[in-house]
């Protein structure tokens, strides 16, 4: 009936530790070592220039989180950024000269939030179609991820587009603290409907168990349609963040996206098998990678050598999540 | 790597050995082929077994009982080194022996079937008998001719005929099992352990399993055999050891005890009935009705109807389509055909959600897979049917969840140190009395339970029979599907038949009997 005491009980506590509170731990070391080797790092224009590149990635992997809880993966993310940020760099190009800019910016966001919601409604509903596990959310992403970058592709012609619209409302979404009040509010929002709202609680239990969800009653079908759908509209706010920032469109704007947000939820310790994780999990996710990014500018890595610690850092987060469930499986093993 | 012929000539020679040896012990004084002493295993925060002795003969069927948590699963690592005890010794012919692992255990001639069997579905049976012992001919490569070959010949040796090409995920769950039987002979088992061998098994089966333990024990090998099917255990053993909270109760010679001795051990106090009486408690009002409803493959025009208050029993044999019906009628598989109607009215049911707002629930016959999510804790699991009861605004009110699933733990007697724990970590008993609570919580009239005992101790079974009476008491009506007929017939009021997707019959009052329904079942 005993524990054993002393030593033994000590460090299963720091496990305990160690296991639930990693990200953050690795977060505190990253930030310690960087401003021990670079004095330069630990000023408040540094950190709020972290947070602000960070945003705009930030928002795109909130909506990530919510379909990786379902137990599921959108793969097609990066190239819904690509097309919303040609389709409102243009719009603004078109409609959005001296004055209009205000009208035509808020037009152009509405439209390609709406784009992103149907593109991601429709990877909802090919995946519920076809009763989809991981593996099926995987493939039929990807092949979303392909059709929609074609069709960012063909609305350009393959051309970057330089933006020449007016100043404004368009221009203010990535100025000063705005992208980080945004991706802050936003996260704070979808953290409480997750976690406080029975549509929160029922998107987790999904990823927990489908069949149980299922046979309990919850609309499972419809969940995981609308989860995809948020999911694509992160995705074109994030568009818009970007354009805005550098006052320009390509048709290859969010390539490789759908995979550092994938990175930085997995980071934060949303299981890729779904049920686990959450909003909090990704903010951490997210700071970490932006932090690590900016750390290793700061100290004058070379950016090859970046990529090392950037993988590095991924497969220690993976590594230790797997560890993670092993132990939980071998607790339940008796 | 041992060479397979070589192999099965140890095989042959461990027999013969065997034969003599206990020949020639017929007459001196009995002696036990395997002894574990004072074996004491803690796991943190538990005392899984406590000084266990436990002692089986050469050649006999020895039953090990005990309800869920009782330390029989923890008994059984332990003899084929999968865990380590902290404390005692085991001893396999007088010899004391240390396992580190299971592969040591097998060296000495210990092998454990599992529950869930240790099968590659995807390969031949007669590479699952050889797997890692693979024969390899001149160049290196697997030698497929004599595996196959070397598996034949050990299949026929114990009598059974099946196609050793066969991938294993096209046989039934009994043949499975004989493949794992011939696997652990192929490593030369002495003592084969078996954890709950006829959980789905019918019938037929279970007797085509007996007489090939029979078989095994008139070869010298010992078996042990773990179970929660006390008639069984009597039919089969020839001595019973009862476990209860990690440790030996007692040990019985079987045909010098009684079902109901054993299971008194078993719960640690005199079981008088089985079955729980019920005054009869059938209100007038037909709270649903199924009319020729059809779902593909499985169901074919099939009506009844349900009392308020009533426990109607549906009979049959596995796969018969009992599960499809009512999958079918919650809304959990498309209907082909038929209409349900509640309290009169006629429903169009899609999907769960919408058997939900019927106020039906289903508890599904297996908990682990659609019943809970594990990993999710115990609170999480009860409320997710009915988040909306405890929400204030929109979000959900976490104190008054709190004092809901209280509410329900403690209606239901659920065991658990908090509300917080995590289900994986309930017992059988426990888990099952959490799918219910899912239900209960979401106040439904009409509760579906398809084998409701399925994998549960006698206590536990007994405690979800009295609840079962509590809720057609206060006016809640329940369809129960069960493998276990004394079961149907001990719990209902009416009793509905299905063989092969067709109602076949109904019973009610004295006309149910186990002759007619198994009669009907199996017409």
């Amino acid at each position: 009936m005993s524990l054993k005491p002393g030593i033994h009980n000590f460090r299963t506590k720091i496990i305990k530790i160690l296991r639930s509170q990693g990200v953050l731990i690795g977060l505190v070391l990253i930030i310690i070592v960087a401003s021990i080797l670079e004095r330069s790092f630990l000023t408040a224009s540094n950190l709020l220039n972290i947070l602000r590149q960070a945003s705009a990635l930030g928002i795109l992997c909130l909506g990530v989180t919510f379909v990786m809880m379902t137990g599921g993966m959108d793969l097609s993310v990066g190239s819904t950024v690509s097309l919303c940020a040609v389709v409102a760099v243009s719009m603004m190009n078109k409609y959005g000269q001296g004055t209009a800019s205000n009208s035509a910016a808020l037009l152009a966001i509405l439209t390609v939030l709406a784009i992103a919601f149907f593109i991601g409604v429709t990877n909802g509903f090919l995946i519920v179609l076809f009763n989809g596990r991981l593996g099926e959310t995987f493939i039929i992403t990807y092949g979303m991820q392909i059709v929609v970058a074609a069709l960012a592709l063909l609305f350009t012609g393959g051309q970057f587009i330089a933006g020449t619209f007016g100043t404004g409302l368009y221009q203010w979404m990535s100025s000063g603290f705005v992208p980080i009040i945004l991706f802050l509010s936003l996260a704070m929002i979808m953290h409480i409907v997750l976690a406080y709202t029975p549509f929160g609680r029922q998107i987790s239990f999904i990823g927990a168990n489908m069949d149980c969800a299922r046979m309990s009653g919850i609309k499972v079908s419809g969940i995981r349609i609308l989860v995809y759908g948020i999911c694509g509209m992160c995705a074109a706010l994030t568009s818009i963040i970007v354009t805005s920032r550098v006052y320009s469109a390509s048709p290859l704007q969010g390539n490789g996206y759908e995979l550092d947000a994938i990175a930085a939820v997995m980071v934060g310790g949303t299981s890729q098998t779904g049920g686990t994780g959450g909003i909090i999990n990704t903010i951490l996710g997210v700071l970490v990678l932006g932090v690590l990014g900016n750390a290793l500018n700061v100290i004058g890595v070379d950016a090859n050598a970046q990529l090392l610690f950037r993988g590095a850092i991924i497969l220690v987060a993976v590594g230790l999540d797997m560890w993670n469930k092993s132990i939980s499986l071998k607790e339940s093993a008796k | 790597m041992r060479p397979l012929s070589s192999n099965l000539r140890l095989l042959h020679g461990v027999w013969t050995f065997v034969k003599q040896k206990t020949s020639k012990r017929e007459t001196s004084v009995e002696k036990y082929i395997l002894e574990m002493r004072d074996i004491t295993k803690t796991f943190p925060g538990v005392k899984a077994l406590d000084k266990v002795s436990f002692a089986v003969k050469q050649g006999e069927v020895h039953g090990l009982v005990g309800e869920n948590g009782a330390g029989k699963s923890t008994l059984m690592k332990v003899l084929n080194g999968v865990l380590v005890p902290d404390s005692g010794t085991i001893m396999v012919d007088g010899v004391p022996m240390t396992f580190r692992n299971a592969k040591q255990a097998q060296a000495c001639g210990i092998s454990l079937i599992y529950q869930e069997f240790n099968l590659v579905n995807t390969l031949s049976v007669a590479e699952n008998i050889y797997l890692g012992f693979l024969q390899t001919g001149r160049a290196k490569f697997i030698d497929w001719r004599r595996v196959r070959a070397d598996a034949v010949h050990l299949l026929e040796n114990l009598g059974f005929d099946f196609n050793v090409r066969e991938k294993v995920q096209n046989l039934s769950v009994a043949e499975k099992q004989l493949v794992e039987i011939a696997k652990a002979l192929s490593v030369n088992a002495r003592i084969i352990a078996m954890d709950e061998p006829t959980s789905s098994l019918t019938q037929k089966e279970i007797d085509k399993l007996f007489s090939i333990i029979r078989r095994l024990k008139e070869r010298g090998i010992t078996i042990i055999y773990i179970s929660h099917k006390l008639d069984e255990v009597m039919a089969i053993c020839d001595s019973i050891t009862v476990l209860r909270d990690g440790h030996i109760i007692d040990t019985k010679i079987a045909n010098e005890t009684s079902s109901a001795e054993i299971i008194s051990k078993m719960v640690g106090r005199p079981v008088d009935m089985k079955y729980p009486r019920r005054p009869p408690i059938i209100h007038g009002e037909v709270v649903l009705e199924v009319r020729k409803v059809s779902c593909a493959g499985f169901v074919k025009d099939i009506s009844f109807s349900l009392k308020k208050g009533e426990v109607l029993g549906i009979a049959g044999l596995v796969g018969s389509g009992r599960t499809e019906l009512v999958e079918a009628i919650f809304g959990a598989r498309p209907l082909q055909g038929g209409d349900v109607y509640i309290h009169g009215r006629r429903t169009s049911i899609r999907n769960t959600a919408d058997g939900k707002r019927y106020s039906m629930g289903l508890v599904t016959e297996d908990r682990k897979e659609t019943g809970l999510a594990l990993h999710y804790s115990l609170a999480d699991n009860i409320v997710i049917t009915n988040l909306q009861k405890l929400c204030s605004g929109i979000f959900v009110n976490k104190k008054l969840m709190q004092t809901n699933v209280d509410q329900y733990v403690q209606e239901l007697g659920i065991k658990t140190p908090s509300s917080r724990q995590a289900v994986m970590y309930l017992s059988g008993g426990n888990q099952q009395k959490a799918v219910l609570a899912k239900w209960l919580f979401s106040e439904v009239e009409i509760l579906i339970l398809d084998e409701p005992t399925r994998g549960i101790d006698v206590g536990a079974k007994y405690e979800i029979y009295l609840l079962m009476n509590e809720l057609v008491k206060k006016g809640k009506s329940i369809i129960m599907i069960s493998s276990e007929l004394p079961e149907v017939l001990g719990m209902s009021d009416r009793v509905i038949v299905i063989n092969e997707g067709r109602k076949k019959g109904e019973l009610c009052g004295d006309a149910i009997s186990p002759e007619a329904v198994m009669s009907m079942a199996i017409q």
